[in-house]
């Protein structure tokens, strides 16, 4: 086992989320990021003068972490920073922060705002037209999201894998989003209505990306032994990395076969005394439905190419989503697809919510360990074990 | 090397409004003025990279010298954008407008991003063999592929 002296050691003790719609009504993502924020420390049930660390996912449009201090006056903090999305990295901060001893009790928050170019009633707002990209690319380009759609086709290719693949990860994050009160997309969906929504970036289609919204998580992060004063069995980070590979420029990616997934399954292997037979509850990233595919196969769940056959033989026809062995369902809050693009606080939240057992129509009986892999195949590959002790 | 000095940086940012220049990939963009499609080639090692990047990933080496190439190829990756960002000559409401990643033949992983001109779009598939031409945008060249007849 590979060095990690960190496992355990860092426990979430409070969280707090505004819930996502396709449009807040005129709130800001600091006012969001504020109300998910003060949740949170009441559920730790602690106050502004107990933490000392601040750490914000740096996402277009929401709030630095100065910014935030100032909103929610905390007297003093020792630590603040603001990771580049998606959530894992600001949570890699937060935890190692924390057991370094650089401050004792972290406030972690994630803001998200429709921008004009992702959302065509965000655009219609003045204050958020303001948002813009300053350079309006060519279309000839698979520059950051774009890539997806253009690894897909590969993956198409490789592969020969049906539309119905997708679809199915689309399926199960609309069925698990109809039981989470905090979800943006509730209404029912079918593989006929996947397989007849419009195109957006062929191969994939609006159903195979995530939904631009507004809202706001937050959590609090603590040492686990000051956990333990708080709560009997505090859920803990055992294991947290993100990867990369050298060359990652979405176009020049050599392949399927080796990205960042791969870096951090072997990397979160190592740290790991539990594994994919251990886990309760998983949440493969699905910003993309293509990258949901990849973390199913670069886990190891199943093969190359694999991931569509696989959540086909793991498909509950009753609740009309996967459940890996009958067992252990996958991103039972509705992910991004459905609950919307949290880029992956979403799925922290939901895991921590499964670990205390707090997740009332979706919880999975006496969840201890849940699997996140978070992020996509270049430059946000992440991935964290959590679990009850 | 006062070549590649024409036309200015400024005269540059102004002919390509809508790439993202630097003095990293400036030698790139001044390339297409001349209809010359230009990567990075370490004058060490010998290997091509790109995007431009300030050093050789292969060997540290930043002896780089923008040296052009065939812009044949195959096609890597394809997409077809049902919308997307506004550019002349592109309708996303008359058909979807292909964007494909090349895989050039002077280097194996070493590839190129643009469109397929003068085809329709299922007749862009991976694995189809590729050429560079140059179409106009904004006054400026701008690089494409079409598709090679096969015999």
């Amino acid at each position: 086992m590979a060095r990690n002296p960190i496992a355990d050691q860092v426990a979430i003790v409070g969280i707090g989320s505004t819930g996502f719609s396709r449009d807040s009504g005129g709130r800001s993502a600091k006012a969001l990021a504020c109300e998910a924020s003060i949740r949170a420390i009441r559920d730790a049930g602690l106050g502004p003068g107990d933490i000392d660390g601040l750490v914000g996912a740096a996402e277009p449009g929401g709030p630095q972490p100065q910014e935030m201090s100032a909103a929610l006056g905390l007297p003093q903090v020792s630590h603040f920073s603001s990771p580049t999305p998606v959530a894992v990295f600001a949570l890699v901060d937060a935890m190692n922060a924390i057991y370094s001893g650089s401050c004792d009790t972290v406030l972690l928050y994630f803001a998200y705002t429709r921008l004009p170019w992702n959302s065509r009633s965000a655009a219609q707002d003045p204050f958020r037209r303001r948002h813009t990209l300053g350079v309006m690319p060519a279309p000839e380009s698979v520059n950051a999201a774009a890539a997806y759609a253009a690894w897909a086709s590969r993956y198409i290719h490789e592969y020969d894998v049906p539309r119905e693949a997708f679809g199915r990860v689309a399926l199960n994050a609309r069925a698990g989003a109809a039981n989470n009160p905090l979800a943006a997309m509730k209404a029912p969906l079918s593989m006929e209505g996947y397989l007849g929504a419009r195109m957006i970036r062929e191969p994939l289609c609006l159903l195979d990306m995530d939904v631009p919204v507004d809202g706001a998580d937050a959590f609090v992060l603590t040492r686990t032994d000051r956990a333990r004063a708080m709560t009997k069995s505090p859920i803990v980070i055992h294991a947290a990395t993100v990867g990369l590979v050298g060359t990652n420029d979405e176009d020049q990616l050599p392949s399927l076969a080796r990205h960042g997934q791969h870096v951090v399954v072997e990397s979160l292997r190592a740290k790991s005394d539990l594994w994919l037979e251990d886990m309760d509850v998983f949440f493969p990233y699905d910003g993309f439905s293509i990258i949901t595919l990849g973390w199913f196969e670069n886990f190891g769940w199943c093969g190359p190419g694999g991931a569509g056959r696989f959540l086909e033989e793991h498909w509950d026809e009753a609740s009309g989503r996967v459940m890996i062995d009958g067992r252990i369902p996958v991103n039972p809050h509705g992910g991004s697809l459905s609950e919307g693009a949290t880029r992956g606080s979403g799925h922290i939240r939901e895991a921590v919510m499964q670990l205390r057992g707090d997740a009332d129509a979706r919880q999975v009986p006496g969840a201890r360990n849940a699997l996140i892999g978070c992020g996509g195949f270049f430059f946000n590959s992440q991935g964290a074990i959590l679990r009850r002790l | 090397m006062t070549l590649t000095e024409i036309p200015s940086d400024a005269e540059l940012v102004e002919r390509f409004p809508y790439a993202s220049i630097d003095h990293d990939n400036k030698a790139l963009y001044r390339g297409w003025l001349e209809k010359s499609l230009r990567m990075n080639r370490c004058d060490d090692c010998q290997r091509f990279h790109h995007p431009p990047k300030p050093v050789c990933p292969s060997c540290w080496c930043s002896s780089l010298v923008p040296s052009e190439v065939s812009g044949r190829g195959t096609i890597h990756l394809a997409m077809f954008l049902h919308q997307g960002p506004p550019a002349p000559g592109v309708d996303y409401a008359k058909a979807p407008h292909p964007v494909v990643t090349v895989e050039l033949e002077e280097q194996e992983g070493l590839r190129f991003t643009s469109t397929v001109a003068g085809c329709a779009p299922e007749e862009v598939r991976i694995g189809a063999l590729v050429e560079l031409d140059w179409v106009d945008r904004l006054g400026a060249p701008f690089p494409v592929f079409r598709l090679v007849e096969k015999s």
